[in-house]
């Protein structure tokens, strides 16, 4: 019982860094919540796959992941936003309104490709290490780390070229490139 | 919101890179990317978790509690 106790305690304190890995994935913060239950229900029926004292959450973003792309595969390129539909749903989320500068990294994190963006997202801001990502993931470390040099690169591109006016002068690109935006 | 002004203090707590050439990606572009990255993940990753996944866990531990009981007898 106890075990079934601490094995809960620990999903739930996961729960937040897979809303926030299934909203990288996903572009929608609805579908993001719908992939967490899923990979909720299917933790849960495995856990006795899990090995108490080993690392869930790797394991938790592995079926995470793993779910995300089966649905890809069954659902085809539907499933994939356009590239505006994702950055104007993500700009519909009522507590966004206002980050201008968050909405422009956005913005450049959904023209990357998905393998970069979740390879950024996993070594950046989930805090997993190249080998821990490589496993998620299911390819060589030294491939992790391409994609996530490939990924700062674009970004860094992306918004240096958006930078140029469109944005105005909170615009992200003006701090990270640190030109004054074109007045 | 503890949330924005988290944000904010990220953003505003970005050190002043004028001095980085705006080619090349120097460490400065990086950090400011990292920050930002955090920024983006931490958005959602610092929301209290929603109740409708504590009641979905209710449920199938419930479910499971029911299914081994029966299965006992």
């Amino acid at each position: 019982m106890s075990e079934q106790a601490d094995f809960r305690r620990e999903l739930i304190g996961i729960i937040p860094n897979l809303r926030a890995f299934a909203t990288s994935l996903t572009g929608s913060y609805d579908r993001a919540d719908d992939l967490v239950q899923e990979t909720l229900v299917k933790a849960w029926d495995k856990q006795n796959t899990f090995q108490p004292g080993t690392n869930m959450k790797a394991w938790l973003f592995t079926i995470l992941r793993n779910e995300f792309y089966t649905q890809m595969r069954k659902k085809g390129r539907e499933v994939q936003d356009v590239d505006g539909v994702h950055a104007m749903q993500l700009a519909g989320h009522p507590e966004q309104q206002g980050h201008l500068d968050l909405q422009d990294f956005r913005r450049a994190l959904d023209l990357l490709p998905d393998d970069q963006r979740e390879a950024l997202i996993l070594i950046g801001a989930s805090g997993f290490s190249y080998e821990e990502a490589a496993e998620i993931c299911k390819c060589a470390v030294g491939t992790i780390k391409s994609r996530v040099s490939r990924a700062r690169t674009r970004i860094a591109e992306i918004l240096g070229v958006e930078g140029d006016g469109d944005y105005g002068p909170d615009s992200i690109a003006s701090q990270i490139i640190g030109v004054a935006p074109a007045a | 919101m503890s949330d924005r002004e988290k944000d904010k203090d990220v953003q505003s707590s970005q050190p002043q890179r004028s001095q980085a050439p705006a080619s090349g990606g120097g460490g400065g572009v990086q950090a400011a990317i990292g920050k930002q990255l955090k920024a983006y993940y931490d958005d959602v990753a610092s929301e209290p978790v929603p109740d409708r996944f504590l009641t979905l866990l209710d449920a199938l531990d419930k479910a499971e509690s029911a299914s081994k009981s029966s299965s006992r007898e």
